[in-house]
């Protein structure tokens, strides 16, 4: 897994290539954590280049919204496509999240 | 121990043995440079000891020549009567004490018409002149037959014999001084006889053997012909020639010495003497009688001297030697001692003992390094077999207890099939393999009442103990929920509401709750994020269309709405976890709902036990060795209807 974050006018970019499993799940929630220790609260997750999610990838998404809740931020998926969306939909992940086709979209869409 | 390795035998040896050879190499150059020196200054002393015993026999032999030409010339000028003549040899014998005797020997009929052979002969016997006439004394041999009268008379000039024994006349050893001389007879010159002088060998041999040279050298004499004159050796003296002596010895090198001598050559040479002894020679020619002189030094003597001294230092140098041994064998002990406690002590350290004390070393050499060095790797290696230690008994409790928790969460699980033996309308089965010791996958079916079976399958996000922690709370909850509702969409909603009220870690978990009416086959269902289940009946093998529902457990106050289908006797419902089709190999290759599906076509749709062991079969050999990644959970449910 590679994580490329950037930062945008109104919210960070992060990219998520590869998979996101129990194995590498705690090294985005890392790099999330210390963006968000770093003042951040707005943003848009990349999933354009993911491979594949677990539930412990679903957790690590769950733990980055919980977070930004509290501080008022907010988070947005853009790019969910292939077995990654399957996923989403089966597990009703993407009822939950909000989601957007592309990054462009879902910068518009940050409030 | 080092043993013969140790630094100190090898710093011995190697000091040890340069040091003798550099001794040894400069000792044997100094005595062979000695020895050339010695043999160099030996030829200048031997030549010139050797020309002045040439010389002092040379000026015997001479004045005894010139008396014998005196006569001779004395008898050719003047006439001398019988008397006159025997008067003129006395005197001659009388007067040159180193003559031993002399004669006149004439040709027949020359001295006097009468008698034929005429040889008056006057020498020395136990001190007084005695006469004796020679054409008597010789009884067998006439006079004229002897070469001290033939060789002159046929040459006609002087010569000096062969030393031979005048048996009959002189009757001692002797060599003779022959001059012809000569008279006038009807005008022409003829010979008239032999004038001779006779020298004792025994006074030309306490000459020679007179001269002493170091201890056993000597002087040597050797005739014309290679007869032993004067040596210390007394049997060969006129007995043994050079030649003789080489043929009895086969030595060549004696005999070819032999021939240079005859030829009149002189030279220096090294060679074994008569004697036997090896030794240095110089020869030199005696010219008047074609004599050979030689000085005979024995070698062992010349270098007694050389060999003395080298002996000595010989001596000196080996007791140095040993000195210079034992100095270095007490520094060199001296300084490895530090090494050798050092040593000692690692050697116990080696063998795990790391207690030990090591020696207190204040130097700053390298043994001082070393020892701090050992010293520190000592303390880190006891901190890190202690950490070590620790950390295992530690690994090893928690996998006990791990061990433990395998147990009892498979021991939760129903495991006991068939599981309701008599209730012939359905058959269920199923399996629960954890990737781990313990997993986050779990199963239950129970009757919530006499006609409805309520049951579900569910994973937990991650694996390992988190997970299943988490799901003993699920599965606790949603039995005692299930069997409270009745109803799987309020089921999932009560279960969610409590598990999300203290959830902070954001752990959730995907559940499909199923309630089977065993009366008419009539199932309702709700689902919570699970992958969807399959139906398998006669038209073949297609998943059930679900509405999403979000997993259970990260935010309250969800929704899940309870559906329903109807299965006719016969039909079966596959429920599993993404451990089956997310399971790879070492290729990293999903098993995928493709073979899933291909796996159930093919399995025994009878028995639903049968079933869920083939799909598992078929997962192990797809995964063919690679480790299990997720937990592998299955529930098979076959309805066979009420009995009519």
């Amino acid at each position: 897994m590679e994580i490329h974050t950037q930062k945008e006018a109104n919210a960070t970019v992060v990219a998520i290539t590869g998979r996101l499993d129990a194995v590498t799940a705690p090294e985005y929630e890392k790099a999330v954590n210390e963006l968000i220790a770093g003042g951040e609260i707005a943003f848009v997750i990349d999933f354009g280049s993911l491979d594949y999610i677990s539930s412990a990838g679903l957790r690590g998404l769950l733990v980055t919204a919980k977070q930004l809740k509290g501080k008022g931020g907010q988070v947005r998926c853009a790019n969910v496509k292939g077995t990654v969306k399957e996923v989403f939909d089966i597990s009703g992940f993407g009822t939950i999240f909000q989601m957007d086709d592309t990054v462009a979209a879902a910068l518009a869409n940050i409030s | 121990m080092p043993g013969k390795n140790s630094i100190v035998i090898k710093l011995v040896l190697v000091i040890t043995l340069c040091s003798s050879l550099i001794f040894a190499v400069t000792l044997g150059y100094n005595y062979y440079r000695s020895r050339i020196l010695l043999v160099k200054e030996l030829e200048g002393n031997a030549h010139n000891l050797a020309l002045s015993l040439v010389n002092r026999v040379e000026t015997e032999l001479s004045s005894v020549t010139k008396v014998t030409e005196g006569v001779a010339r004395s008898l050719e000028t003047g006439r001398y009567s019988e008397s006159e003549l025997l008067s003129l040899i006395r005197i001659t014998v009388e007067q040159n004490p180193k003559i031993y005797g002399s004669g006149v020997a004439f040709e027949p009929y020359a001295f006097r018409a009468a008698s034929r052979l005429y040889a008056p002969y006057y020498y020395r016997e136990k001190g007084k002149i005695t006469f004796s006439r020679l054409e008597d004394s010789y009884k067998f041999v006439p006079y004229l037959y002897w070469d001290w009268y033939q060789i002159p008379r046929e040459l006609g000039a002087l010569e000096w014999s062969e030393p031979y024994f005048d048996e009959g006349a002189g009757n001692t050893a002797m060599s003779t001084c022959s001059v012809p001389f000569y008279g006038e007879s009807r005008g022409a010159r003829r010979l008239k006889g032999i004038v001779t002088a006779d020298i004792s060998l025994n006074s030309l041999t306490e000459l020679v053997s007179s001269v002493k040279i170091l201890k056993t050298g000597y002087a040597a004499l050797i005739s014309r012909n290679g007869m032993v004159l004067a040596h210390p050796l007394k049997a060969a003296v006129m007995n043994e020639s050079f030649f003789s002596i080489a043929e009895a010895r086969n030595d060549l090198s004696l005999r070819e010495l032999g021939k240079k001598m005859v030829k009149g050559e002189s030279g220096f040479i090294l060679y074994r003497s008569l004697v036997g002894v090896r030794s240095w020679m110089y020869y030199a020619p005696i010219r008047s009688t074609g004599w050979t002189l030689a000085v005979v030094f024995p070698e062992a003597e010349l270098l007694e001297n050389v060999t003395r001294l080298s002996l000595t230092m010989a001596l000196m140098g080996l007791a140095g030697i040993l000195l210079l041994t034992l100095a270095v064998i007490s520094i060199a002990r001296s300084i490895t001692k530090p090494l050798r406690s050092l040593a000692a002590a690692t050697h116990l350290m080696s063998s795990g003992n790391f207690d030990l004390e090591l020696p207190l070393v204040c130097s700053n050499d390298e043994v001082g390094l070393l020892t701090r060095d050992f010293q520190v790797m000592k303390e880190s290696l006891k901190e890190y077999i202690k950490n070590l230690t620790e950390t295992t008994a530690a690994k090893e409790r928690i996998q006990s207890e791990l061990n433990v928790a395998t147990d009892i969460q498979a021991s939760l699980l129903p495991r006991i099939f068939p599981a309701f033996p008599n209730r012939p309308e359905f058959d269920i089965f199923a399996s629960m393999d954890p990737a781990k010791e313990v997993g986050g996958d779990f199963y239950d079916f129970f009757f919530i009442d006499d006609n409805n079976l309520c049951f579900l399958i569910a994973d937990v996000a991650g694996k390992g103990v988190p997970a299943a922690l988490y799901m003993m709370v699920a599965k606790t909850l949603l039995k005692s929920e299930g069997q409270r509702l009745g109803d799987p969409g309020q089921i999932l909603s009560c279960v969610n509401t409590i598990l999300a009220a203290d959830n902070d870690s954001c752990m959730f978990a995907t559940v499909f709750c199923a309630i089977l009416d065993t009366r008419n086959g009539e199932v309702r269902f709700a689902n919570a994020g699970h992958n969807p289940p399959l139906t398998l009946n006669s038209d073949g093998i297609r998943y059930l269309t679900l509405k999403p529902g979000f997993v259970v457990g990260p935010a309250e106050d969800m929704n899940y709405e309870t559906e329903r289908l109807t299965l006719q006797p016969g039909d079966t419902l596959f429920l599993y976890t993404d451990g089956v089709t997310e399971a790879t190999n070492v290729a990293d290759e999903l098993y995928g709902e493709p073979r899933l599906l291909a796996a159930l076509q093919c399995g025994p749709k009878e028995d639903v036990t049968a079933l869920i062991h083939h799909v598992r079969a078929e997962v192990t050999r797809h995964a063919d060795g690679a480790p299990q990644s997720d937990d592998v959970t299955m529930v098979a449910l076959k309805y066979r209807g009420v009995a009519a």
